[in-house]
């Protein structure tokens, strides 16, 4: 008997990216209404596979972060129940008027706004991974349900993308996996729109979850079903799509230029390109002595940067000249 | 609540409750740069207590806490129980969060005692079981907090030193070569010197930048060493090794004298919760200054520097199998250095071939957060300054609590269970407060 599963699901709802997502120049428009109706679908799947599931989602705006369904907090979040309908089953009637309700509400919010901030993806994330933390460690205290921490064990998260990746999220989207990774928690990204994020390809590779590239947007749901209705249990057994290349390469600070050797400080693990003599972040300075053997070791140079080295190396010469005599004589033994 | 106890009027006001112990020996040593001499006299006083006549320190904030716990409407502690939890989870993150410089590349060579008196019963099940498994637990946690770190294991039995796990960066290779306990089974006498000299050896190539450390978790009361063990201890002196002795049984002369001088730490486990808070207080990375000041004099070489790093290309499982360089195991899947394009399995490690340290950058992004720390979240203390805000968490959507709870309100502790952030201004919970600053270092509102 399988474990009960729960799911996690966070919305990029960011307005412009879902505009151009539309527009029939593309080989198959998508637009968001069609995404929600196979979204909607998706999610009564899951609860429908069995009684116990639970269920989340988190819709990342321009600039914010809500949770738009959850199946602890249905009344916090809606007003009015909806009223029943004899035709539908009333779970899947709650997700879907829920849902439907608060993104509408959250996008007519959002108003006119000259310049669209980035998708807040990080806050969902974070938030996602706060409630799972909450509901798999649950506490004495009244105000959540009570459940057994033996039913709810297979937490999942999937990302659905359609934003670019956002350099300055960085360090919080890996330290986000990183507490993923801690409880557990495999996160799965399906990327609907726009070019691949290095970002996301780590996050699923590193939490053993899939990356998926949406080749033909109009089976959405065909992808969702396949490849992320599955608890990770099951994916064991069955053939869950893996991606084969992920760029672990870094990026340096001072130019971005991705380095396959790059010099690291030792104190804060900025990345150079090239030996610098003081560390831009942590104002480090390091010994010359470091720095002399390092431009000597360092790899041949792509021919971009070849020009700058002669100078570099001129400007740590001249250094020489000044600094007082113990250094001096430190450096020549 | 228990009487403040301060005695730095340095401290901060926050921390007037809060348990002075909890903050890491290495933390209050860094904190005590150029500060009066009150600190230091609190660091010798603190230094005793620990080995001998005090309990828990921390018991301290515990004492009469029957006073303050109320029963609420429904006759049920439940809410009082609740409210000592969080005070004492709260506690920790009231630490401060000082800027510190810390090694962030270390390495580690456990030495386990694996003598006779090792078998001894005064903590369940047997000393040896539970320090075998709470070395495992330490391992787990210190590759968590440590990424580029290494580990590499010794045991002490029969009078030798017993090379049992290379220095390695897997946290999975350091688990297996402790998993096994039947190989690990104790017999005869254990001889410090002889162990020491190993490890040291062991470490005697590593660069200057990172730090060498060894842990010595010692349950006999006698060593039986070929020679003089103040050599021993000299020479790691010269070498800046920091020894640190968790020790089982009781205070040995020599442990502290080795611990002193060398900039360790070192605590007699009074009991198995105690064994492991002293284990466990030396994962997080040592303070800079601490390596300095055990280098003993020799400041000629800076602890920071530049290194050179190599990011690998990761081969897919599917590119044809080759021979990796570090077990000569025919596989597809691996990393190439980038320098000589050897093939390794695992990073972060140093290239067998040229040498070049090889790490992924997820493995420094998780140090990070040690540089990046997340604000410290604001109790929020009276109903007036809830204001307009959602009556839910920010973060996990958990319905605050609308009255403010009974029992009396101290620094730190917020009656509604409400923590502000500074930056955002949302409202948490206890329970995400404590997971964002001890998970997930990244706050659910500002997104950074």
């Amino acid at each position: 008997m399988e474990k009960a599963s729960h799911l996690s699901v966070i919305v990029d709802l960011s307005p412009t990216q879902w505009y151009l997502s539309a527009q029939a120049t593309n080989p198959y428009p998508l637009p968001i209404e069609t995404f929600l109706s196979h979204l909607l679908a998706f999610l009564n799947a899951h609860i429908a596979s069995k009684h116990e599931n639970t269920l989340a989602v988190f819709g990342a705006f321009p600039g914010k972060s809500v949770m738009l369904y959850s199946s602890t907090e249905t009344s916090t979040l809606v007003d009015d129940a909806p009223p029943l309908d004899a035709n539908s089953y009333p779970p899947f009637k709650t997700v879907d008027t829920t849902m439907l309700q608060q993104i509408t509400h959250e996008l007519e919010a959002l108003g006119h706004m000259e310049e669209e901030p980035p998708c807040a993806l990080v806050g969902a994330l974070t938030k996602a991974l706060c409630y799972i933390n909450r509901i798999t460690h649950p506490s004495t205290s009244a105000t959540s349900v009570a459940e057994d921490p033996a039913i709810l064990s297979e937490p999942h998260i999937l990302i659905l993308s359609v934003s670019p990746d956002l350099s300055s999220s960085y360090i919080p989207v890996m330290n986000s996996i990183f507490s993923a990774q801690k409880l557990k928690v495999t996160i799965d990204v399906c990327k609907i729109y726009g070019p691949d994020t290095v970002f996301l390809q780590q996050a699923a590779h590193l939490t053993n979850g899939s990356y998926i590239y949406l080749e033909r947007r109009d089976a959405l749901l065909q992808y969702l079903i396949m490849s992320f209705l599955s608890p990770p249990s099951i994916r064991k057994v069955l053939a869950a799509p893996t991606q084969d290349k992920i760029d672990f390469r870094a990026a340096c600070f001072c130019h971005k230029n991705i380095v396959d050797i790059g010099f690291v400080c030792s104190v804060c693990l900025s990345i150079f390109c090239q030996p610098v003599p003081v560390c831009s972040t942590c104002r480090t300075k390091f010994p010359l002595k470091t720095l002399q053997r390092l431009s000597v070791a360092r790899p041949i140079p792509p021919l971009a940067n070849s020009r700058n080295t002669p100078p570099l190396t001129s400007i740590n010469n001249g250094a020489q000249r000044f600094i007082p005599r113990p250094a001096n004589g430190g450096m020549n033994s | 609540m228990a009487p403040p106890r301060r005695t730095d009027p340095n401290y901060m006001d926050v921390d007037s409750d809060s348990d002075i112990s909890m903050i890491g020996g290495d933390e209050v040593r860094a904190r005590g740069k150029g500060k009066g001499k009150g600190t230091d006299k609190r660091k010798k006083d603190k230094g005793k207590g620990k080995a001998k006549d005090q309990a828990y320190t921390w018991e301290a904030s515990y004492t009469r806490s029957w006073d303050m716990v109320q029963e609420d409407e429904t006759g049920s502690l439940q809410g009082a129980v609740e409210d000592l939890m969080a005070r004492g989870r709260r506690r920790r993150l009231l630490a401060p969060a000082a800027a510190i410089r810390r090694t962030i590349i270390r390495h580690l060579v456990l030495l386990l005692d694996l003598s006779a008196a090792m078998m001894d019963r005064d903590m369940r099940p047997t000393r040896f079981d539970l320090s075998l498994q709470y070395a495992r637990e330490f391992v787990v946690e210190w590759f968590d907090q440590n990424p580029l770190g290494q580990i590499g294991v010794v045991g002490m039995r029969s009078g030798v030193g017993e090379r049992i796990g290379e220095m390695s960066g897997n946290p999975q290779d350091v688990l297996k070569s402790l998993s096994d306990r039947t190989k690990l089974e104790p017999a005869g006498e254990p001889s410090l010197q002889n162990a020491i000299e190993m490890a040291r050896s062991s470490m005697s190539h590593l660069p200057t930048h990172s730090s060498r450390e060894i842990l010595i978790i010692f349950g006999s009361l006698t060593t039986c060493d070929p020679g003089n063990i103040h050599d021993t201890l000299d020479a790691c002196v010269k070498n800046r090794i920091r020894i640190s002795v968790v020790a089982l049984a009781a205070e040995m002369k020599i442990c502290r004298d080795m611990c002193d001088k060398t900039g360790g730490q070192f605590g007699v486990a009074m009991n198995e919760g105690h064994f492991k808070d002293l284990l466990f207080e030396l994962v997080p990375p040592p303070a800079q200054r601490t390596v300095a000041r055990a280098g003993g004099g020799g400041g000629a070489n800076p602890a920071a520097d530049l290194m050179m790093m190599g990011f690998p290309t990761r081969l897919p499982d599917s590119s044809p199998p080759s021979l990796c360089v570090c077990h000569s195991d025919m596989k597809s899947e691996g990393f190439l250095c980038p320098r000589c394009m050897a093939k390794v399995c695992d990073v972060p490690t140093d290239c067998d071939i040229c040498g070049l340290m090889i790490v992924s950058s997820p493995h420094l992004a998780r140090s990070y957060h040690h540089l990046f720390p997340v604000k410290p979240y604001q109790a929020v203390t009276s109903v007036e300054e809830v204001g307009e805000r959602a009556g839910i968490c920010h973060a996990c959507g958990r319905a605050f609590p609308t009255t403010p709870s009974i029992a009396p309100a101290s620094e730190g502790i917020s009656p509604l269970g409400r923590y502000r952030c500074p930056d955002c201004g949302h409202d948490f919970c206890t329970e995400c407060d404590v997971f964002v600053h001890d998970v997930v270092h990244c706050c659910p509102g500002c997104g950074k």
